[in-house]
């Protein structure tokens, strides 16, 4: 029964090469950019699903209120959880967790030698057994109540092999963090899955911590966390109405009960991007929408194509629809023998698409940094989601071309006057040619918008120097302390160096350390301050502007105070010189100074956010870095010295430098992913539509071949023929434009609020993105109907 | 077999523009008519309304002694399909399809079983003289050659009444004469034809000729 609808398609396809390539092609793109956000997608939902207890564990949440500012983080006071373990005996697990990040580990053998050094970016993990009954982390050896024993660690299986060289000789060895506390293996549990937040290395015991018998409700560090399980019969909103009165209990006098704590799923934490987490990277709900979006728009452009194509080819094929309906053929049996062939078509093109999802997924990996499987044939799922998605792709492009196949009158299908007059389909294909171009200039407009952020990002002054400048960490321990003059003097003699100063962090940077104060014996202000603690060297490294004053003097102890125009506008001061000789006074008065200069204000952390109240003075016991300011060209042959140098002071510690323009570029990797992601899914989708407007000019040629020629022998030249092609085609992008010049508009400048410095959203950019799409489309066009209008018109008008 | 009562057909504009005006017409079975007329007389519109790919306006028409005026397309295609067989002047093979494939594609909307369509297929191609064409593509025949694997095509699933649309005209005059004879032929072996043509010579062949002038029978 079907051999002959089989035989007939197939003939179709291989005879019309280049439709049956394009439409292959152009499907397969399509169906390989959804495949590839499937998998990202796919990942990033499935944070933390494979814990049994999902549905009944929570994140504690802090709700801060900062001089009118409320934000969410996810630390809490360090004595929380203890008491709340206390008050709410209801709630069987309570898990505090503490993680600063940074540490450094040295392996030692029987006789407490170093043999090893590791530094860990992600840090130790320190928290209760609680944690292992609220999460599913498997246990190779020992079990969750070794952590009540505060010498004991517990390592993953990775970290034991790389410690150890084989995880199983890992148990009963010792190692040291940070040059201070040693620590005995005790368990090891499996590496954690990739899909949890909680990228465990080293787990050590809470109570072991000094940080944990912190008793000040007061205070929040963004290291401290707690995580719960309820029991089924809990309601988290009824626990939060008794964090209220938990809150009023132990924090009197503290904040009172202005910042609240309540619980978070933990469906939700890996796509809060405010509260941040532990594995230190989320997705926000928007940017999966975003993703999802754009995977079903260059899959509808794909199939806008294809309806395009065919339904041009309509033409070729009005003949065999006619013969085949007046040898007996039914509407039915015409339509299944078209959607057989779409659906050949759209299987071609999904084998086609695991060749590019090949290619290009390590690409997507590598631009998102996330640790997906780049083999696709390990996931089933994968398969599940093609062969779900084939029937919809089938139905999305053959559906519209096997009705309008399927209706063509026998009569006029054999007088060939199928496509003589408009018969309403042409002006379908011209609404989707403008969707897929309202698309595709979305896109373009996107991207430039992203684009232009981000180098605004990157160029746009942040009122200190930044460039040729080196950030090195150095420890904090007291011995290190003192070998601060023996560092000082070794980089005074080093060559190639401008200027250093020691300090607690750059004018930019991750860590922040906020403070409330006293100015001029008024009372301690509602908002904190930033602190920058920093030599005399600081303001001249960093090229930071004295606006009023002077500079401080050296110093080891905080004598003197700069503060930031910011600072003084905020206690309502205008005249910077007012400022001068006021006293600052910090944490009842174990830190004070006068104000001796005002800074000019400038950017202590990313564009995203407002430039803070700022202060700086000299401590010596804080200072965790040195910046040096590079003169030499040879900036390599320089950090080589200053190595050489740290390694000489600090024998047991690892060198690490950053410079701090890339720390700084490091600000906006969302952002910059986001842009990547763009710039290819523009290329994709415009290059996808014009495929789409080939096929729809060369529709137009087949079509208009009789008037072509009778224009020509009337006198029509080559370039008028052309001007009447791309008419249509400017007129179609000059809606599409409209469109999507307002959509983007109010998409862009709504993305562009989250930033407090931001670019204007220029007319240069959209005119760009206009022209450009113009542009490519009507090489498109031209292209075709260059074709039509070179043939000889006899040749027209003699085929009728 | 056939019976046409007042057909009209015409085509609406700012004003009527009528193509046939009250034909009335019967066709006993076995019945070789040709229509002839002037162009635009309305012979094809005739010949279509007869063969059920068009409709009259107004008017009664007996396919059978059955009323097919108002049928659906489907039970339209179901009496075509089994009682029908056309014949293009522009012959109107698949192009994609081969000679015996072409003769083949009417079996398969009958739903014809393989062994039974293989059987038919040879047949007809033995009959026809075309075996050593079977396997080759319309572009690579003659006219007359593509004219006989239409004509076979439309013969394959025995249908009482053929219907040709001036068959001849795209053909040589002997090619032409040719046809006309197996037509002859295939009459004599009790099939009803009613052709379209313009040739006084091809109308000769049939047994009952009618003029059509403006739309009506002329007498």
């Amino acid at each position: 029964m079907l051999t002959t609808f089989y035989k007939s398609s197939i003939r179709n396809l291989l005879k019309n090469k280049t439709f049956t390539g394009i439409n292959i092609f152009g499907l397969s793109i399509g169906i390989s950019v959804c495949m590839m956000i499937f998998v990202v997608v796919r990942f990033e939902t499935s944070f933390d699903n494979f814990h049994k207890n999902k549905a009944n564990i929570y994140r504690v949440i802090s709700q801060l209120h900062n001089a009118n500012i409320v934000s969410t983080n996810s630390s809490v006071p360090t004595p929380f959880p203890a008491a709340f373990k206390n008050d709410f005996p209801d709630v069987k697990k309570v898990a505090p967790i503490y993680s600063d990040g940074n540490d450094e580990i040295e392996v030692l053998d029987n006789s407490s030698h170093v043999t090893k050094k590791f530094k860990e970016a992600t840090g130790m993990f320190f928290t209760s057994p609680d944690f292992f009954d609220i999460f599913d982390f498997k246990w190779v050896v020992g079990n969750p109540s070794m952590l009540n024993e505060p010498d004991n660690i517990i390592l993953t299986a990775g970290t034991a092999d790389k410690y150890f060289g084989d995880w199983k000789n890992a148990v009963g060895k010792l190692i040291k963090r940070n040059n201070q506390q040693v620590y005995k293996v005790a368990g090891i549990i499996e590496n954690p899955p990739a899909n949890t937040d909680f990228q465990l290395k080293l787990v050590g015991s809470f109570n072991s911590l000094k940080a944990s018998k912190n008793p000040d409700w007061g205070s929040y560090n963004s290291a401290m966390g707690t995580y719960v399980m309820l029991p089924d019969h809990l309601n988290s909103h009824s626990v939060d109405q008794r964090l209220i009165e938990f809150g009023k209990k132990y924090k009197k006098g503290v904040d009172e009960v202005k910042n609240i704590q309540f619980l978070q799923p933990i469906a939700d934490v890996h796509f809060d991007e405010q509260s941040g987490n532990f594995l230190g990277r989320s997705i926000s709900h928007e940017l999966i929408y975003v993703l999802i979006f754009i995977g079903i728009f260059i899959l509808l452009i794909a199939c806008v194509n294809f309806i395009n194509l065919s339904t041009a080819q309509a033409v070729n094929r009005a003949k065999e629809v006619g013969v085949r309906k007046v040898l007996g053929s039914s509407l039915l049996q015409l339509r299944t023998q078209f959607l057989t062939e779409t659906s050949f078509i759209v299987i071609m093109a999904v084998i086609f698409s695991l060749i590019f999802g090949m290619i290009f997924l390590p690409i997507v990996k590598n631009i998102l940094d996330i640790p997906i499987s780049v083999n696709i044939f390990h996931d089933p799922l994968i398969f599940v989601f093609l062969i779900l998605l084939i029937p919809v792709i089938i139905f999305l492009s053959g559906f519209y071309p096997a009705v309008i196949l399927s209706k063509f009158q026998p009569i006029k299908a054999l007088k060939s006057k199928a496509y003589s007059k408009s018969n309403g389909n042409i002006s379908v294909r011209k609404g989707l040619v403008v969707l897929q171009f309202v698309i595709a200039q979305s896109l373009i407009i996107a991207t430039l918008v992203i684009v232009q952020q981000m180098d605004f990002f990157t160029n746009h002054s942040m009122g200190f120097d930044k460039t040729a400048i080196l950030n090195v960490p150095i420890p904090r321990d007291s011995v290190s302390q003192n070998k601060m003059q023996f560092l000082k003097d070794q980089l005074n003699q080093q060559g190639g160096i401008q200027k250093y100063t020691l300090s607690f962090a750059s004018p930019a940077d991750n860590g922040n350390w906020f403070s409330n104060f006293k100015f001029d014996s008024s009372k301690e202000t509602d908002f904190g301050a930033n602190i920058k603690w920093a030599d005399h060297n600081y303001v001249s490294t960093y090229g930071l502007k004295l606006v009023a004053g002077r500079n401080i003097v050296e110093s080891d102890t905080a004598s003197e105070f700069l503060v930031n125009e910011k600072l003084l506008s905020a206690i309502g001061i205008t005249d910077p010189a007012n400022a001068l000789n006021k006293i600052i006074n910090l944490w009842g008065g174990k830190i004070k100074g006068n104000v001796v200069g005002v800074l000019k204000n400038f950017h202590a952390s990313s564009f995203k956010d407002g430039i803070p109240p700022l202060l700086l003075a000299s401590n010596k016991k804080f200072y965790s870095m040195v910046g040096i300011k590079i003169a030499s060209k040879d900036l390599m042959k320089t950090v080589n010295d200053i190595n050489s140098i740290y390694s000489k002071t600090y024998p047991e510690s690892v060198f690490e430098y950053q410079f701090l323009d890339d720390k700084i570029a490091k600000f906006y990797s969302d952002e910059k992913k986001l842009s990547q992601l763009y710039k290819i899914f523009a290329v994709i989708a415009i290059l996808l539509s014009c495929l789409g407007l080939f096929g729809l000019a060369s529709f137009m040629a087949v079509q208009r071949i009789k008037e072509v020629g009778i224009r020509k022998v009337l006198g029509a030249s080559v370039n008028n023929i052309i001007i009447l092609f791309s008419k249509e085609f400017v007129l179609l992008i000059s809606v599409a434009f409209i469109i999507s010049a307002s959509l983007s508009y109010y998409f862009m400048s709504k993305w562009l609020s989250q930033y407090q410095f931001r670019i204007d959203l220029s007319w240069q950019i959209f005119l760009f993105s206009g022209l450009i799409s113009l542009v490519i489309a009507l090489i498109t066009v031209s292209s075709q109907a260059i074709k039509a209008a070179i043939v000889n018109p006899v040749k027209n008008l003699r085929s009728e | 077999m056939i019976k046409l009562e007042h057909i009209f057909k015409w085509i609406e504009g700012k004003r009527r523009e009528f193509i046939l005006k009250d034909i009335n017409l019967d066709v006993a079975a076995g019945e070789f008519i040709s229509i002839m007329g002037p162009s635009g007389s309305g012979k094809s519109t005739l010949l279509h309304i007869l063969g059920l790919i068009d409709t009259p306006s107004e008017g009664a028409y007996y396919f059978m002694d059955e009323p097919v005026h108002g049928l659906k397309d489907k039970q339209k295609s179901n009496i075509y399909k089994n009682h029908i067989g056309f014949v293009f002047q522009a012959y109107h093979l698949i192009d994609e399809l081969t000679v015996y494939e072409n003769i083949e594609t009417p079996l398969h909307y009958q739903d014809v079983k393989s062994s039974e369509r293989k059987a038919m297929v040879a047949d007809m191609l033995d009959r026809f003289n075309i075996v050593g064409k079977k396997d080759l593509f319309p572009s690579q025949l003659s006219g007359g050659q593509q004219q006989l694997v239409g004509i076979a095509r439309a013969l394959i699933s025995k249908p009482k009444v053929l219907l040709a649309d001036e068959p001849t005209g795209n053909l040589s005059s002997k090619q032409g004469q040719e046809i006309m004879e197996l037509f002859k032929t295939l009459n004599n072996e009790g099939l009803t034809i009613i052709q379209v043509t313009h040739s006084e010579s091809n109308a000769k062949y049939g047994s009952r000729i009618i003029n059509l002038l403006d739309g009506r029978i002329s007498f």
